[in-house]
């Protein structure tokens, strides 16, 4: 034997002998995976990649927590999963008395889990709780414009806000009602194991290990087929990818587009976050409009589509607002890409191969890092020449929202943006808005920002934001990006539409 | 030997002490944590004041002593994140982590030693080769990759364990061995050079010549005194799996172990956390260092403790 052949054989060998080391490992005695087998299936078992962090819906602004307690908690008000519209939840009605004061009329006969009725209190209670700065809550800013709330009767409330709020109707469906009584009674049971109004109840929360919620069969609305939620975090996407082919669960959420062939079943929803990139139109060499435009042009949002996201993900429609938010502009489309187009928008300006700073993070969301080098890429091949400055996720922040405000912004930064509360002003007043947390954009538009977001009237807000938008299109704040797509892998059995807010209502689910 | 326990400990105390001053300046140093945890689009006044809530616009002094303060009542404050007392939310995946990273040293041990000894016995043999030759594939191999790779074949198509999860025996079995493959390499490697190394000492020579059975100068004699190293070794892993080496595991399995929380808590920027968990950690390490350090008697009682 050549001593080469010797060498292979010995490292074939060895993976033999790993291998089976490995099988001898395993011990031979296995047992089978647990089959569902039973003819009627009445439990669901739910992926979600992380443990929540808490159960108080007024303390955090986390997803896996969102996926529990949604089950769980009800607002006021809620929205239709396919329309996007608003619709009655714990309100029956709500109605405008004054510019500042909104009435709420509340759905009678209906109990907490703990069997407390749901009354006036309730919802007075959850309003001054959150709001209160000293309670720290993560998620105040969707309520900033609650000055207080007043109980009128048993089941009437009057919200008194800072000034005249549009949204009032959306920030409803995002304000869950928490129960007085056991609140008061024990403050910290919240963390673990609220009882609401809604169709589940949380059963138990074994650390690090599960949670399970019990149908709730004294709920006032339609009853859920679904018995028991049995919730299991984990985290490797592969992992939840094996155990969804396994059987070993029926529904897992975020799974990625590679594993989508390997599924035995996945349903997609637009999600509510795009991806964009913010230029300084205040200074700098991005400060002239016909350069953003010039890289409006050159990137060609179709083959990242494509390519990184195998097509699960839609271009921005020119604004990064969806069809559903109130102020979308139907007559904007995306800028075509048109290369030859950006190179003469370069040269008309007087580009002379100045550099831009590209900011960008990873591993935030979904092929973030690879989505920021494309597009670098794409505006070099235009011609601009691009520096990539690739931050951790915490430093990037700081440059997105600087602590003082008088800071030079980067050229370009790469961020997504998820509009919470399904209205334009929540983009045009953080990105645009000169006052806005991530602004770096001249003055020009902040009057008829602010007239909108005040304007109570909604075909004339409405006209105001499709003029924001038409002005945000021809003098670009940022380039449109893209949506990515949520694609949730079930089994087989399992019938269930993703919501266009994305929230996972197991009371919408079933089996075959 | 009571001296020896008051200076270890003293050095322990500097040791930990050392750790939670530079683990404080440390994340300080990473940017400001109200920006992960308020929602992207949060306002300049909402950071502000949360900032303030937090106590982050002190000075860094004043901070280090507010918090030398607490830790010396045994107070890490309350985690941001969690909304509990850092200290519990620290320790609570401890006790399955260490499991876990007891469970896979176990394993290796139980490998390694045989595999160790036999090719010290018979070194450049065939046996040695394949030994050394998996032995660097198992420190080779990047265990998220093995791990997912064992859960493609035992679960997906033989149907024999879960693919993660926790509950019983057979939901530890993928997880233990992934995990068990490095040290099983490393340990292998360490006890065949320790064994070949008392294998040339004289006492050996003088042990085979008296008439010993070849099993009893190897286990008895030879291996008795590699085990001062071979433990060491295997304290070392040990420690290190229960520093956060499982993390790569505890995410491709889903399961709730130390790792995960210190990668979570980083993420999240949530200070107190990240205090008492390394804090737990370092306490964790040097009592597994005063532990191996005991047990070196055992193996040779000429080892005296000043």
């Amino acid at each position: 034997m050549n001593k080469r052949l010797k060498s292979v054989s010995i490292v074939l060998l060895s993976l033999v002998v790993s291998t089976s080391l490995l099988l001898s490992g395993c011990g031979s005695a296995a047992p089978n995976t647990p089959q569902s087998t039973a003819t009627k299936k009445d439990t669901i078992a739910i992926a979600i990649p992380s443990e929540p962090s808490t159960m108080d819906v007024q303390f955090a602004d986390d997803g896996n927590m969102r996926a529990v307690t949604d089950n769980v908690i009800e607002s006021l008000l809620t929205l239709d999963g396919k329309t996007m519209k608003v619709i009655p939840a714990l309100a029956t009605e709500v109605s405008r008395i004054d510019n500042t004061t909104w009435d709420i009329k509340l759905r009678p006969n209906v109990t907490f889990q703990n069997g407390n009725p749901f009354t006036a209190d309730d919802v007075v209670y959850s309003i001054k709780r959150i709001i209160d700065p000293n309670f720290k809550s993560n998620i105040a800013g969707f309520f900033a414009t609650f000055k207080d709330a007043q109980k009128i009767g048993d089941l009437e409330v009057h919200i008194i806000t800072t000034g005249p709020d549009p949204s009032m109707p959306t920030r409803l469906t995002l304000l869950d009602i928490l129960n007085q009584k056991e609140m008061l009674a024990s403050p910290d049971k919240i963390k673990t194991a609220v009882s609401g109004t809604g169709p589940y109840k949380i059963a138990s929360w074994m650390k690090g290990q599960r949670i399970v919620l019990e149908r709730n069969d004294n709920y006032w609305g339609t009853k859920p087929a679904i018995k028991t939620v049995n919730y299991r975090f984990i985290e490797e996407d592969a992992t939840r990818a094996a155990a969804l082919r396994n059987g070993e669960i029926d529904f897992a959420t975020n799974m990625l587009p590679e594993y989508v062939s390997t599924l035995p079943q996945i349903q997609t929803a637009e999600g509510l976050e795009f991806s964009l990139v913010r230029m300084n139109a205040v200074s700098g060499v991005m400060k002239d409009q016909k350069i953003r435009q010039a890289a409006s042009y050159a990137i060609n949002w179709d083959a990242i589509s494509k390519s990184l996201y195998q097509g699960y993900a839609s271009i921005a429609p020119g604004q990064v607002l969806k069809p559903s938010y109130f102020g979308f502009n139907k007559n904007l489309k995306a800028y075509p890409f048109d290369l030859a187009k950006a190179k003469q928008l370069l040269a008309e300006a007087g580009y002379k191969g100045e550099t831009i700073t590209f900011v960008g993070e990873q591993g935030r969301w979904l092929k973030d890092g690879e989505q920021e080098q494309a597009i670098a890429q794409m505006l070099r091949d235009a011609g601009f020449k691009v520096d990539v400055k690739m931050l951790a996720f915490s430093q990037w922040l700081g440059v997105l929202f600087p602590q003082d405000p008088t800071s030079t912004p980067p050229d370009m930064i790469f961020t997504f943006h998820s509009n919470d509360i399904y209205d334009a002003d929540r983009t045009y007043s953080t990105y645009v808005l000169t006052t806005g947390s991530a602004s770096s954009y001249p003055k020009t538009l902040d009057a008829q920002i602010i007239a909108a977001r005040t304007e109570l009237d909604t075909t004339k807000r409405q006209q105001e934001y499709e003029a924001i938008s038409q002005t945000l299109y021809d003098n670009p704040a940022w380039l449109n990006g893209i949506n990515i797509k949520d694609i949730d892998g079930m089994g087989k059995d399992v019938v269930y539409q993703p919501r266009e807010d994305m929230r996972l209502k197991v009371s919408e689910m079933s089996f075959k | 030997m009571a001296t020896y326990l008051l200076k270890t400990l003293l050095k322990a105390l500097v040791v930990v002490l050392g750790v939670s001053l530079l683990v404080f300046v440390l994340t300080r140093s990473i940017g400001n944590p109200v920006n992960t945890m308020l929602p992207l689009g949060a306002s300049m006044a909402e950071r502000a004041r949360l900032t303030h809530q937090l106590g982050l616009d002190k000075p860094l002094l004043a901070q280090l002593g507010d918090y030398v303060v607490g830790v010396a009542q045994g107070n890490f404050g309350e985690s941001w994140w969690q909304q509990e007392s850092a200290l519990t939310v620290a320790l609570r995946p401890l006790p399955f982590t260490i499991e876990l990273s007891g469970i896979a040293v176990v394993i290796s041990l139980v490998f390694a030693i045989p595999l160790g000894i036999l090719s010290a016995l018979k070194p450049r043999s065939l046996l040695d080769k394949v030994a050394s030759t998996s032995s660097m594939l198992g420190i080779c191999v990047p265990n998220f990759w093995l791990g997912l790779i064992l859960i493609l074949i035992f679960s997906n198509l033989l149907h024999w364990f879960p693919t993660s999860g926790t509950g019983g025996w057979q939901y530890w079995v993928l997880p233990s061995v992934t995990l068990a493959v490095l040290p099983l390499g490393r340990i292998t490697q360490i006890v065949r050079t320790a064994m070949l190394e008392q294998l040339r000492e004289l006492y050996i020579v003088t042990a085979r010549s008296k008439g010993l059975p070849e099993f009893w100068v190897v286990t008895r004699h030879a291996l008795k005194n590699a085990g001062v190293q071979i433990v060491t070794m295997s304290g070392w892993e040990l420690g290190r799996m229960i520093a956060g080496y499982t993390i790569a595991i505890e995410a491709v399995f889903g399961l709730p172990g130390i790792g995960s929380l210190i990668v979570d808590a980083i993420g999240q920027q949530d200070f107190p956390l990240i205090q008492a968990i390394t804090f737990v950690i370092a306490i964790c390490i040097v009592f597994l260092n005063i532990l191996i350090d005991l047990s070196y008697p055992l193996f040779n009682p000429r080892v005296k403790f000043k």
